[in-house]
């Protein structure tokens, strides 16, 4: 069971049917109690950076969230889910990200901000494959933190646009409207939650 | 490098896909999860659905139609028609939208734009700006059309992003439905205003009319009628960007 923290602004429909398409079963997560439940967590994208931290210490999920990952549970962030996982952003430089990522989130400096389209991720890990994904974003990791597996450029601007430390993996992309390559990623993902499993 | 995007509207109105002229004489214009599938198929980039008639009926965008859509979609989905207020987001969102279109009620109540950024980000709220010629100029409208206001588009647009919108969905409602290509006129003007991305709207008329409004400083160009008649798919359209010189996502 793989579960979708929704924090009241993510586009949680979307993410839910991409995880079905790959086959897992799903269910959305409101409380810390039901976070026990799954066998991975998905942190959906499209929120401002301070609501969804906000949201994250209202309904005490944070503590929740971060256990899971300490315990080794497979977690999947995307866009601002990803961003999340830093320590902070510029969006909202007084909330507080989860830290799993050392690094702070920037605005982009892209010819048109947000970063509104398709655009090729360049892995720069084997732990990771470059392809063509959606995007919409105005803010993003910047390519120089450690954690990078893949980065995306636009303009003058390079950010990283995929992360990976132990069990936990961000994209700034939406693997759930990327396409063949966005399921890929999300199958990947499936199958490295059953792969936990399995142990 | 970001590409630019070519992107399927589908206007429904009932359940069904519909198109006019000029946002009158709808016609029936089929299924629309058949049509948003057969156009991520072909090559689209994105989808817009307008419930055309959500604003004047004073209801929110279909629910169902966006699931059904939503549910079987894998490229992005940018729902608009009826949002009056921040929960209207939310509902939209929850039905399976990516990003939310918002266009009369920005013009009623201006906040409206800035309490959407703040909770669901700027990149997920779009800014619908329909524009008329006015005189020497242009002026918009609103509740599909019907409604002619004395408000300068560009200006207008200018506002809304300094308010909170992250792109700008910029139709000319004199070149809706007529094939006579797009108005680049206006896009220029627009362009000149915001940096964010501008989706240009209006006026498709061949694969050649979107590699020219992209290479006017478009981000994004929409089509309706010329994919919904068979005239050219995605892929025709990107293949005239390409020999342009205009990026587009293989």
């Amino acid at each position: 069971m793989i579960g979708i923290v929704a924090l009241g602004a993510a586009n949680r429909r979307s993410i839910e049917a991409a995880l079905r398409r790959a086959g897992a079963a799903t269910r959305f997560i409101e409380k810390p109690s039901e976070v026990g439940t799954c066998d991975a967590l998905v942190l959906p994208g499209v929120a401002n950076f301070g609501y969804v931290a906000q949201e994250l210490d209202r309904t005490e999920l944070r503590a929740a969230v971060l256990e899971a990952i300490h315990f080794g549970i497979p977690l999947l962030g995307i866009c601002v889910g990803f961003q999340l996982l830093f320590e902070g952003s510029e969006e909202a430089p007084k909330a507080r990200g989860l830290g799993v990522f050392p690094g702070t989130v920037r605005r982009l400096r892209t010819p048109r901000v947000p970063h509104m389209g398709w655009n090729l991720v360049e892995s720069c890990s084997t732990r990771f494959a470059s392809g063509w994904a959606y995007f919409a974003n105005a803010f993003a990791p910047d390519a120089s933190v450690p954690d990078a597996v893949a980065t995306t450029c636009d303009g003058d601007d390079t950010f990283a646009s995929a992360a990976v430390r132990g069990n936990v993996i961000g994209v700034q992309f939406h693997p759930e409207r990327s396409g063949i390559y966005g399921a890929a990623v999300i199958a990947s993902f499936v199958q490295s939650t059953a792969v936990t499993y399995a142990r | 490098m970001l590409a630019k995007r070519i992107i399927a509207c589908l206007d429904v109105r009932d359940g069904r896909v519909v198109k006019g002229r000029r946002f009158v004489e709808l016609r029936d214009a089929g299924d629309p999860v058949r049509r948003a599938l057969r156009y991520r198929d072909d090559g689209i980039d994105e989808i817009v659905i307008l419930d055309v008639s959500a604003t004047l009926e004073s209801r929110l965008a279909n629910r169902r139609t966006i699931e059904a859509i939503a549910a079987t979609l894998d490229v992005p989905l940018t729902v608009g028609g009826g949002v009056r207020a921040i929960d209207d987001v939310a509902r939209l969102l929850d039905a399976g939208a990516d990003k939310v279109a918002i266009n009369s009620a920005a013009l009623e109540r201006p906040e409206l734009l800035g309490e959407a950024a703040a909770r669901f980000g700027s990149q997920c709220i779009v800014i619908s700006v329909d524009a008329r010629r006015a005189g020497d100029g242009y002026a918009i409208a609103t509740h599909s059309a019907s409604r002619p206001l004395e408000r300068d588009p560009v200006a207008w647009s200018r506002e809304a992003v300094e308010r909170g919108a992250g792109e700008v969905l910029l139709t000319s409602i004199d070149r809706d439905g007529g094939r006579e290509g797009f108005d680049l006129t206006l896009v220029r003007a627009v362009r000149e205003a915001v940096r964010v991305p501008i989706v240009a709207s209006g006026g498709a008329s061949t694969p050649e009319s979107f590699a020219e409004v992209l290479r006017a400083g478009a981000d994004a160009a929409l089509g309706a009628s010329i994919f919904h008649d068979g005239d050219a798919t995605a892929r025709d359209v990107k293949e005239a960007c390409r020999t342009s010189g205009v990026p587009v996502r293989p």
